[in-house]
């Protein structure tokens, strides 16, 4: 390329975008020039980098993957973030070469042009497969001149509400199929020739070109933009948004954000930045120590950063390695990540200073439209590999290849094997099989590599399988080998004699992975003899993904199994747990009788009874219940015991609104359980069974100086339960009574508000009027905002009153309001006017003290920079009134996770290295200006009045649980659903108005370090 | 519920309808002549035309939402009516049913229902063509009174868009007709079974046009499954190649009444590129990308863009003049 010319265009292109550059925080945007970018990365030792491509061979890379010519394909989008009125969409997939191998591409071809935001290309069957935003297209030169002139439409209906998050990273399987991905807020419906399938939210979908088959792989992530698979075919996945670094790709796993599903699995790395990319990296180029580590990219903070793996349990364990590239430029955006034809590494890098479309607008003038590299990373001082072009190649050459010590040969050579179909490959596949030492450590992985090919050229025939070979890789003594034939069986299912027998080995193998893999299978080939053998898993040992893969085996097969349970069919071999976990998992409430009758004639194990008794609690009906309640109440039952079967009883009160059959006042005995966890959840039943006969015993353990507070709250809780004027008295009393902690009166008037808001509002506005605890005021506030127009009644208190708040006071309510999600105009006015009153001042709302000038924020800038203290910082964010613990964590660097952090906003751990500092000002002074994804809040109300706000944890038909600003997970079941809407963010606006501006500074530099 | 009686003998009405249209030799006529007489009186069941002044939506799933990309249904419907200024709007959604199952987006389907006839009412159609059923029938048997129900409800709901709300006394009422679109038959590759689930559909489809006075365009009878030494009519045994949408457009031609060259694909091919280049200017007017960022629950962070959005309309209304200029320079 002619970089003389390209350079001047550069300057020329910066100066005019001199006006515009000079706002907030990325004021300081380098100008192009790919010499001072290398001279700025930061690279890991024994490694250098070298510019591959650059515009204008190629402008703005969004995904690429080589082919078996080595080749690199690379789609790339102008048009991104939205097509502007009148403008022809011209986006284009390239095609760049090394021909003359010296690590720089020679020779470029523009492919195809005339497309849409073009997220992914994957070459393949004579073309590409490109993702052309609604569309999954494969695009076909026929005459050989390099470009395409044939288009087809393999499939449609993929969502666009997000254009970073429309359908991308296209991988070849080691099934043959192609995988892709959607991201958390596309909704996708396509027409098969086998029906509609459809994905709501994110997920990874997996299609065969050949039969058509189209289906979802495993779901939830937030952008699920990487995804690699190991040399035994697992799948390793990354999030850009989700924060827990590398995640564990099987056949129905479901994490963050799935729709539909009220369990989710979490990733290894929790408290991680956002990642783009994946690949899995090794070969003969690259030292020992890398072998199989996984680098992908920490595009916020223009890292690429490495992890390395080890086997654990039914996956993984995974480990942050030192960064490969740190580069201290903000342009450089790495977003893919590839192996290439000569064993290096190959990157893309987006180049762009802002990092997608939500942060600026979309015609912002610092977005840039025309750059983009591609970086070549290499081992100093080792040979690079001779390019091979595996078109050329023979079938046993091919073969070969298989035993390559490069993922990228193996890959390349199965893909061209694939493409040359059985009767080319089958009979010389044969042979190779046969000649390969058993004694050769690879002797498994390369007879599943046989295996693989198999499956690769089935074109639905039943010649097509071996299952000879099948059952031989099932056998293996290496356990990835057993897990990876297990899930071919269910491939193979339809030609197989009886696949479901097959697998009855795994689901009780020494091996969690062969187990978590045969009980997956199982569940998707379905019917009674599958389901039992799935549930074998409960059985054994469960770590978490291993749990989730029997909870969703049981869901799923319930038609199934659920008969044979009710008409005594059901084989369970004398292990009745597997029923009983069935029946929890699939909550099949029908066959509570079944588990009633053998906990009644001891068909039930000691071990297995909590259990037993817990599923007839969640699911059975009022007299099921009674069963579970009389163990509850019966003296020789342990208060721990106790206490979980209550919880139990109380989620079925909370679900289902049933109660135990009968007289249930015996509950009494127990709210004087010395044991308060016990003591506190049968005062909170007295109130969901309506027990009034306990009203004066409650009455006295809320004013009892000697009960823990956690018992007194219960009770004075469960008296705003509890319906009558015995109940509503002893609130009031409470209310009024002098009381050395705060907290007492104002949980009283919280819970007198659900008797008579009215009555509440005016004590509110006498105790705000003098209180000091702001835990105690903030609580009031909640209380009100929690009940359909318990806002206007505190508000129509507060301006009848004459009464004043203090400037504090004052503060908690308007906090309480903006937390709430809501918009509550007469409550945020009522407030303000008794601040004025107090103050003797008009009544004006004081806008954020911290708001910020453009220039003010450039001078702010500069304080944070300069003078500003991190480890200040730290101890203003520890400050308990500013509530930062209460809702964020932070990891420490060892990667232990700290529990007592709160899991209401979003993870802060890395937060510096993913945000520039103008993004994390403005999110101080303006929580709900940009909300990460994820935390934006929806409002609920019910059919009883509740007002619910909090962020969605889960969404099925049934049920939406949502966590609240406590960080309580509330369960609320769809029917008691009135009104659904959005809100913004949980966090407050004005947490940081009481600092002074030194003070903010620290604690933005602080936030600032986080992760560097 | 209409009476057995009644509803065989719509049938026989309908199987006349379909023998006459057959007997029009498909190409033989001169472009653009007259109706056949036979075919289109207004009275006929089933029967249906295009008037000056029509504006047209079409509604359904994945073969309205293509034909919007590949444009040959209304090339033809536009090239056959040269003379009438005519304007087409295409609703279709990949993978929808009558229920708007597509439609939901973060909301349920019966949201995106009420959003559909909402954008409806907004474009005031005089003509509606609803394209159903494929989908739906992978329920079988047991799905089918339900969609049939579901059909009915809609076409309704799609004329009740055109009664006068009190502050809209412009609106005509009873002005909107409907045209229901069978869908075509599954590809021989695809399998018999599917089609033998799908026929009773199609013949519900077939039903409610009768029940609703409204015209039929019957793909499941006429469009050909097979075309010996021809580019085959699906790309996949459901979603239908150009030549099949060409074969359609000549379906929908010959049921308003009138005919089409033998070689109208070809020959109108500038005017397909431009009903093409209407259609994309309208897709993105009515499903913009980043609609969460525009107009949904981000609106916050991105929502000022959303004044971009109209700025298509005068794009699409100078796009479908330019069709109709070449419309008429064909002729």
């Amino acid at each position: 390329m002619n970089s003389r010319h390209v350079f001047v265009a550069l300057c020329l292109m910066m100066l005019c975008l001199r006006p515009a550059l000079a706002q907030r925080g990325l004021k300081d945007i380098p100008a192009p020039d790919t010499a001072a970018e290398l001279a700025a990365m930061q690279v890991a030792e024994g490694y250098e980098v070298n510019l591959f491509a650059a515009d204008p061979l190629i402008t703005k890379p969004l995904q690429m993957n080589f082919d078996p010519q080595g080749r690199l394909w690379v789609s790339s989008s102008s048009v991104y973030p939205q097509i502007k009125p009148g403008e022809v969409a011209n986006d284009t997939v390239t095609i760049l070469e090394d021909r003359d191998g010296d690590g720089r591409a020679d020779r470029h071809t523009v492919f195809a042009d005339g497309l849409l935001m073009p997220t992914a290309v994957l070459p393949g069957d004579g073309g590409a497969y490109v993702a052309n935003s609604t569309e999954f297209l494969h695009l076909k030169d026929t005459d050989g001149d390099g470009k395409a002139d044939t288009r087809r439409v393999v499939l449609s209906g993929f969502g666009t509400e997000d254009t970073h998050h429309i359908i991308h990273t296209f991988r070849s399987g080691p099934d043959a199929r192609l995988y892709f991905n959607q991201s958390i807020y596309i909704h996708s419906h396509v027409e098969t020739p086998r029906g509609v399938r459809r994905l709501n939210a994110g997920g990874i979908w997996r299609f065969a070109p050949e039969s058509l088959v189209l289906d979802v792989f495993a779901r939830g992530w937030v952008n699920t933009w990487g995804h690699a698979f190991d040399r035994w075919g697992r799948s390793l996945v990354t999030d850009g948004a989700g924060g827990e670094g590398i995640y564990y790709g099987f056949p129905g796993a479901a994490y963050q954000t799935a729709y539909g599903t009220p369990r989710i699995l979490q990733g290894m790395n929790p408290g991680s930045p956002k990642y783009c990319g994946l690949e899995i990296i090794d070969g003969r180029h690259l030292p020992d120590d890398a072998q199989g580590q996984l680098v992908t990219n920490d595009f916020r903070a223009n890292r690429v950063s490495r992890f390395r793996l080890t086997e654990q349990g039914s996956g993984f364990a995974s480990e942050k390695l030192p960064d490969l590239i740190h580069s201290q430029r903000v342009t450089f955006r790495p977003i893919d990540v590839k192996m290439g034809p000569d064993g290096a590494i190959y990157i893309a890098d987006w180049y762009n200073p802002i990092i997608q479309h939500g942060e600026v607008d979309f015609r912002d003038e610092r977005r840039d439209r025309t750059h983009g590299r591609i970086w070549r990373v290499t081992a100093k001082g080792r040979p690079t590999l001779p390019r091979i072009d595996f078109t050329k190649l023979s079938t046993p050459q091919l073969l070969g290849h298989l035993k390559s010590p490069e993922s990228y040969a193996r890959d390349m050579a199965k893909r061209v094997l694939f493409s040359r179909g059985s009767e080319a490959v089958v009979p010389e596949l044969t042979t190779w099989l046969a000649s390969l030492d058993p004694l050769d450590p690879d002797f498994e992985r390369l007879r599943l590599e046989g295996l693989r090919l198999r499956q690769g050229l089935d074109r639905g025939s039943q010649s097509d399988i071996d299952s000879g070979l099948l059952k031989s890789v099932l056998e293996s003594p290496d356990p990835r080998a057993r897990a990876a034939a297990a899930r071919i069986v269910c491939d193979w299912a339809d030609r197989l004699e009886s696949p479901v027998e097959l697998l009855a080995a795994a689901v009780d193998d020494s091996s969690a992975l062969v187990r978590l893999e045969g009980v997956r299978a199982l569940a998707t080939l379905g019917g009674k003899r599958a389901a039992e053998l799935a549930l074998h898993g409960v059985d054994h040992e469960r770590d978490d993904a291993l749990d989730y893969a029997v909870w969703l085996a049981a869901r799923e097969t319930k038609d199934a199994w659920l008969p044979a349970v009710l008409d005594g069919t059901f084989v369970d071999d004398g292990h009745f747990g597997r029923v009983i976990f069935a029946v929890r998992s699939a909550e099949a409430s029908a066959a509570v009788p079944r588990i009633v009758t053998a906990l009644k004639n001891g068909g039930v194990s000691e071990a297995d009874r909590p259990a037993a008794l817990s599923a007839i609690a969640t699911l059975g009906d009022p007299d099921h219940l009674r069963l579970a309640f009389d163990v509850v109440t019966d003296p020789a039952t342990p208060p721990a015991r106790a206490s979980a079967l209550l919880g139990d009883l109380l989620d079925a009160h909370k679900r289902r609104q049933i109660s135990p059959a009968g007289d249930v006042t015996a509950i009494e005995r127990l709210v004087t359980s010395p044991d308060d966890a016990c003591a506190a959840r049968a005062i909170e039943a007295t109130a969901a069974w309506q027990v009034t006969a306990a009203a004066e015993e409650l009455a006295g353990i809320a004013a009892s100086a000697t009960r823990s507070p956690s018992v007194r709250r219960a009770a004075i809780a469960a008296l705003g339960g509890l319906p009558g004027d015995p109940p509503r008295a002893a609130l009031l009393k409470l209310c009024t009574s002098p009381d050395q902690d705060e907290i007492y009166p104002a949980a009283a008037i919280a819970a007198l508000v659900l008797h008579s808001p009215t009555e509440a509002a005016t004590q509110a506005v006498a105790f705000l009027g003098t209180a000091r605890n702001a835990a105690a005021r903030t609580l009031l506030y909640q209380s009100f905002l929690s009940v359909q127009d318990g806002a206007s009644k505190l508000a129509a208190a507060l301006d009848r009153s004459t009464s004043t708040l203090s400037p504090e006071a004052a503060h908690d309510g308007q906090q309480a309001v903006s937390a709430s999600g809501r918009q509550e105009p007469g409550l945020t006015q009522a407030i303000a006017a008794a601040a004025a009153r107090s103050s003797g001042a008009g009544s004006q709302t004081a806008a954020a003290p911290h708001a910020m000038s453009a220039a003010e924020l450039d001078a702010f800038v500069e304080l944070v920079r300069g003078k500003a203290d991190a480890t200040r910082g730290a101890a203003i964010y520890a400050r308990e009134n500013l509530k930062c613990v209460t809702c964020h964590r932070i990891d420490s660097a060892s990667g232990r996770v700290d529990k007592a952090g709160g899991r209401v906003g979003p993870n802060l751990t890395a937060i510096g290295a993913s945000s520039p500092l103008d993004y994390i000002i403005d999110s101080l002074i303006y929580p709900a200006k940009n909300v990460k994804e994820g935390y934006n809040t929806v409002v609920v109300q019910t059919a009883d009045g509740q007002v619910i706000t909090g962020i969605q944890v889960a969404r099925s038909d049934e049920e939406l649980v949502l966590r609240d600003a406590n960080g309580k997970e509330l369960k609320i079941p769809t029917a008691t659903i009135d009104e659904e809407s959005a809100g913004t963010s949980l966090m407050p606006a004005g947490l940081i108005d009481s600092l002074s501006r030194e003070e903010l500074a620290d604690l933005v530099r602080y936030l600032s370090e986080l992760g560097r | 519920m209409a009476s057995s009686r009644a509803r065989s003998s719509r049938r026989i009405v309908s199987r006349l309808l379909v023998v006459a249209l057959a007997a029009i030799p498909l190409g033989s006529r001169p472009a653009f002549a007259d109706p056949p007489t036979q075919a289109a009186s207004p009275t006929t069941a089933g029967a249906w035309s295009l008037r000056d002044g029509d504006r047209v939506v079409f509604l359904g799933d994945t073969f309205v939402e293509r034909e919007g990309d590949r444009g040959f249904i209304e090339t033809a419907l536009v090239a056959s009516h040269p003379d009438a200024s005519l304007t087409f709007r295409n609703l279709g959604w990949s993978g929808d049913t009558v229920w708007a199952e597509s439609r939901g987006v973060f909301d349920q389907p019966s949201k995106g229902y009420e959003r559909m006839l909402a954008l409806v009412r907004e474009l005031k159609p005089t003509i509606v063509f609803v394209a159903y059923g494929r989908n739906e029938s992978y329920q079988g048997a047991a799905g089918l009174a339900g969609f049939r129900k579901q059909l009915e409800k809609l076409c309704e709901d799609l004329r009740g868009t055109a009664t006068p709300a009190s502050d809209n006394a412009a609106a005509n009422p009873g002005a909107m007709r409907l045209v229901l679109v069978t869908p075509h038959r599954f590809a021989a590759a695809a399998g018999d079974a599917r089609n033998a689930a799908l026929e009773p559909y199609a013949q519900a489809i077939r039903d409610v046009a009768g029940h609703e006075q409204a015209g039929l365009v019957d793909l499941f009878a006429q469009m050909p499954t097979t075309r010996p030494s021809a580019t085959p009519l699906t790309e996949n045994g459901v979603h239908l190649s150009n030549a099949g949408y060409a074969e359609a457009a000549r379906i929908f031609v010959t049921a308003s009444g009138h005919a089409l060259p033998a070689d109208f694909a070809a020959r109108f091919e500038k005017l397909r590129t431009q009903v093409v280049d209407k259609n994309r200017l309208f897709f993105h007017r009515w499903r913009p990308a980043n609609e969460t960022y525009i107009f949904l629950f981000r609106k916050h962070e991105q929502g000022n863009n959303a004044v971009e959005i109209p700025q298509f309309d005068p794009l699409v209304e100078a796009a479908e003049q330019q069709v109709r200029s070449i419309a008429k320079g064909t002729r």
